[in-house]
C-alpha cells in the first residue's frame, strides 16, 4: 500500500505540539510527611500503607491527613489541571490517599471531617455510570463525602436521599436522551420539598440546553468540573448563580 | 450451535481485504447482498426524549424516523438502505414494544420494495440491560427480558445484534487506573465467557426465526476507552490504552462469529477490521458519519474495508434540509455511491489508500485499525486461539503495542509512550496459562464493587 512520508497537509498533531511537561513540587519540609505525600503523588498503594503506619508513631493522624495526604492530593490536582497528569494517575493517587486516610481515621477512632455531602446517581433505566464513578472519585479526593446511589436509580430514591442527607448539591449522569428525562422530575420534586440545591446533570447525550430548561439544573460538561462546582455549592452559591458561572 | 474456535485467518493478508467485498457475504430478506461486491448504507435513528412515554408514542416516533430515511433513499436515488434500531431501555424492558416497532418497520420496508423497488433491511438490537455489578448476568429479570426481546424481534427483523456487557464492572475499574491486566480480564476473559453464553442462545433464536444473527460490539468497554481517550487535547485516558483495549476487544467480539453469527457486524465495533481479517464476515463500520453521536480519530480510515457504512445514532428531529434521519441516510448513501463508483471504475485500491492515509498516523488507535495492521493483530489472536480466550486476547494486545512502538511514523507524546511501555512490560510479565491468570485476577479484583464471578460460571 502506498503510504505518504509527510502528513503535515492532512492532519496536525496538536497533542504532540502542545504537550505539557512538569513535575511535582516538594510538599512538606518534614521528610516523613514528604515521603507520604510522594506516595500519594505517585499513586503508590503498596508503599503508602507502611509509610503511614510508621508516621503514626511520631505524628498525629490529623497532621498526616492535612499535611501529607490531602496536601499530596492537592498537588496531583494541580498537575492534572495543568495537563501534566492523565485521569488514571489522579484516580491512583486518590486510591493511595484513601488508604492513608482510612489508617489515620482508625487511629483517631473517628472519621475525618468532610467539607460537605454530595449525592450522586445515574438516571433510572441507564446503566452507563463510569462518568459518575469518576465524579465520585474526584469529589472524594477533594474532601467531600459522596452519597453514591449507583446506577439505574428511580426518581423517588434520589429525592429521598437528598431529604435524608441534606447535601450541598446532587448530581445526575445519563448516557441516553431517553433516560435524562428523569432529571426534571427530580428537580421538580426537590423544589416541592424545599430543597433548593444545585442539581448538576451531565454525561453522554445530556446537553446544556436541556439541563438549563428546568429549575435547579446546572449542566456539567466534564466530570473534572465536579469538585469546583461542589466548592461553589459549599460556599452557599445558589443554583442560578452557578448556572451563570458554569454554563453559557 | 456450539462455539467453534477459529484457527485460520479468512484473509491471507491485509492487502487482500477490500471495502464492499467479504469472504462470506450475507443476503437479507429483501435481497441485499452484504459483502457481495458493494457497500450499503446503514442509518440508525434514535428517538427524541419524551417519545418513550408509551408504546404508542414510541411507535409513532420510529414510524416517522425510519420512514423518513426510507423515503429519502427514493428521493435521491439510492438503491439500498439498512436501518438499525438500537433499543432504548423501554423497548427491551417491554419486549412487545421492540417487536411492534420491528413489525412496523418491516411493513414500511415491504411497502417501499413494492412501490419503488427499494431494497431495505432492518437490524434490531436489543439493549443489554444486564449491568454486571447489579444483576446475575445469567439469571435475572433483565436477562430474561433481553432474551425474550430477541425472540420477539427476530420474527420481523432481518438481522439481530447486541452490545453485550460482560466484564464491564472490571473494565470500568481498570480503565481509570491504566490497569492493563484488568482490561484484559474484563474484556478478554469475562467478556468472552459472557458472549459465548449469550451468543449460543442468540444464534439459536435467529435460526428458529429465519433471521440473520448479526454480531456484537465491545461498545461498553473498548468504545468507552476510545471516547475517554477522546481527541488530541483530552487527558482522561491515554490513547494507547484505548488501542490496546481495542485489540483485546477483537478477541472478545470474535466469539459471536465462532458461535455462528454471520455478520453484518455491529457498526460501533471499531474492532471490525480485525474481525473481518479473522472471520471474513461482512462488517458494518462508522467513522466521520457518526460525528453526530461521538467523535473519533479514524473517520475515513475505518471505512477502508467496510461492507456497510453507518452513522452510529442520530436523534430524530428537524434540520434545515429535512429530518435528521433523512439527512444522514442521504449522506451515507452518497458515501456508498462514492465507494461503489470506485469499485466499478477499478479504483478501489486507490480509494482504500486515500482512506487509510487520511488517518493512519492521526492516532495510535487508528494505526492498529489500518488493514495491514488489523490483519497482523488478528493473526496474533487466531494463532493463540486454541490455547484460550486469555492467550489470544493477550497476544492481540501485545501485537498492537509492538505495531505502535515499532512504527517510526507513529508519534507519541511522552506520557503516551510511558503508558504504553509500562503496559507492554505488564503484559509480558503476565502468566501464560489462563487458569493462573484467572486465579490471580479473582484475588486482585475480589473487592471491585459488584464483581460476581458466578455470573461468568467462575
Amino acid at each position: 500500500m502506498k503510504i505518504l512520508s509527510d502528513f503535515s497537509n492532512i492532519f496536525k498533531r496538536y497533542d504532540i505540539d502542545l504537550e505539557k511537561v512538569g513535575q511535582a513540587k516538594q510538599i512538606s519540609k518534614d521528610p516523613i510527611l514528604q515521603s507520604i505525600a510522594k506516595f500519594v503523588v505517585e499513586g503508590d498503594e503498596d508503599g503508602i500503607s507502611p509509610a503511614v503506619d510508621e508516621a503514626l508513631k511520631t505524628k498525629t493522624p490529623l497532621d498526616i491527613i492535612n499535611d501529607a495526604l490531602i496536601a499530596g492530593m492537592n498537588e496531583v490536582s494541580r498537575l492534572w489541571e495543568e495537563g501534566v497528569y492523565f485521569l488514571p494517575q489522579v484516580i491512583l493517587s486518590s486510591d493511595a490517599m484513601n488508604i492513608g486516610i482510612a489508617k489515620c481515621e482508625k487511629a483517631m477512632g473517628k472519621s475525618m471531617e468532610r467539607k460537605g455531602k454530595v449525592v450522586t446517581h445515574t438516571a433510572e433505566g441507564d446503566i452507563h455510570d463510569i462518568g459518575q464513578v469518576i465524579v465520585n472519585a474526584l469529589l472524594n479526593a477533594n474532601g467531600f463525602e459522596v452519597i453514591n446511589l449507583g446506577a439505574d436509580v428511580p426518581v423517588d430514591k434520589v429525592v429521598a436521599a437528598c431529604k435524608e442527607h441534606r447535601p450541598v448539591m446532587v448530581t445526575g449522569t445519563a448516557l441516553m436522551t431517553t433516560t435524562m428525562t428523569a432529571f426534571p422530575k427530580i428537580a421538580h420534586q426537590l423544589k416541592a420539598v424545599g430543597l433548593d440545591i444545585p442539581f448538576i446533570c451531565g454525561g453522554g447525550a445530556v446537553c446544556e440546553e436541556y439541563v438549563t430548561s428546568f429549575d435547579l439544573g446546572v449542566y456539567g460538561k466534564e466530570a473534572s468540573q465536579a469538585p469546583g462546582m461542589a466548592e461553589d455549592a459549599l460556599t452557599g452559591e445558589k443554583w442560578s448563580a452557578m448556572r451563570g458561572k458554569w454554563n453559557g | 450451535m456450539a462455539r467453534k474456535k477459529l484457527t485460520q485467518m479468512a484473509y491471507k493478508d491485509g492487502a487482500e481485504m477490500m471495502f464492499g467485498t467479504a469472504k462470506f457475504p450475507v443476503t437479507t430478506k429483501r435481497g441485499i447482498v452484504l459483502g457481495g461486491g458493494f457497500v450499503h448504507p446503514e442509518v440508525v435513528p434514535h428517538p427524541r426524549p419524551g417519545s418513550e412515554k408509551t408504546m404508542k408514542t414510541l411507535l409513532r416516533e420510529y414510524e416517522k424516523a425510519n420512514g423518513d430515511a426510507l423515503e429519502r433513499m427514493v428521493i435521491v436515488g439510492h438503491p439500498t438502505l439498512q436501518i438499525e434500531n438500537e433499543h432504548i431501555f423501554q423497548m427491551t424492558h417491554n419486549p412487545k414494544w421492540g417487536a411492534e416497532i420491528a413489525a412496523q418497520t418491516a411493513r414500511q420496508m415491504d411497502d417501499c420494495l413494492t412501490k419503488y423497488g427499494l431494497k431495505a433491511a432492518y437490524r434490531s438490537t436489543p439493549a443489554d440491560l444486564r449491568k454486571p455489578d447489579m444483576v446475575d448476568m445469567r439469571n435475572s429479570d433483565y436477562t430474561r427480558e433481553v432474551l425474550e426481546s430477541f425472540n420477539e424481534c427476530a420474527k420481523y427483523a432481518d438481522i439481530v445484534s447486541i452490545e453485550s456487557m460482560g466484564g464491564k464492572e472490571i473494565f470500568d475499574h481498570a480503565i481509570i487506573r491504566n490497569d492493563i491486566a484488568g482490561i484484559l480480564f474484563g474484556i478478554g476473559v469475562l467478556g468472552a465467557i459472557d458472549m459465548e453464553w449469550m451468543w449460543d442462545q442468540i444464534v439459536a433464536i435467529a435460526k428458529k426465526n429465519n433471521c440473520i444473527a448479526g454480531g456484537d460490539t465491545n461498545c461498553s468497554e473498548a468504545n468507552t476507552a476510545m471516547f475517554m481517550a477522546g481527541g488530541m487535547t483530552s487527558k482522561d485516558v491515554p490513547h494507547v490504552m484505548a488501542a490496546l483495549a481495542r485489540a483485546i476487544a477483537a478477541s472478545r467480539t470474535l466469539v459471536a462469529y465462532e458461535c455462528g453469527a454471520t455478520g453484518p457486524t455491529k457498526d460501533c465495533a471499531y474492532e471490525d477490521p480485525i474481525i473481518k481479517a479473522m472471520a471474513g464476515v461482512p462488517i458494518s463500520c462508522e467513522g466521520k458519519t457518526s460525528a453526530c453521536a461521538h467523535s473519533d480519530l479514524a473517520g475515513n480510515l475505518i471505512a477502508a474495508v467496510c461492507d456497510v457504512w453507518s452513522n452510529e445514532a442520530v436523534e430524530y428531529h428537524d434540520m434545515f434540509g429535512a429530518t435528521t434521519t433523512s439527512v444522514f441516510a442521504e449522506i451515507l448513501g452518497y458515501d456508498c455511491a462514492m465507494f461503489n463508483s470506485a469499485i466499478e471504475l477499478g479504483y478501489q485500491q486507490q480509494m482504500k489508500e486515500i482512506l487509510v492515509n487520511s488517518d493512519m498516523y492521526r492516532d495510535s488507535h487508528s494505526l492498529i485499525l489500518a488493514p495491514d495492521n488489523a490483519w497482523e493483530v488478528g493473526n496474533a489472536i487466531v494463532q493463540n486461539r486454541a490455547k484460550s480466550n486469555y492467550a489470544s486476547a493477550r497476544a492481540g494486545a501485545i501485537k498492537a503495542g509492538q505495531i505502535i512502538l515499532g512504527d517510526k511514523k507513529m508519534k507519541l507524546t511522552k506520557l503516551e509512550n510511558e503508558a504504553l511501555t509500562k503496559a507492554m512490560k505488564e503484559l509480558e510479565a503476565l502468566p501464560d496459562d489462563e487458569g493462573t491468570f484467572i486465579d490471580d485476577c479473582l484475588k486482585k479484583y475480589k473487592n471491585v464493587k459488584g464483581f460476581n464471578p458466578a455470573s461468568y460460571g467462575l
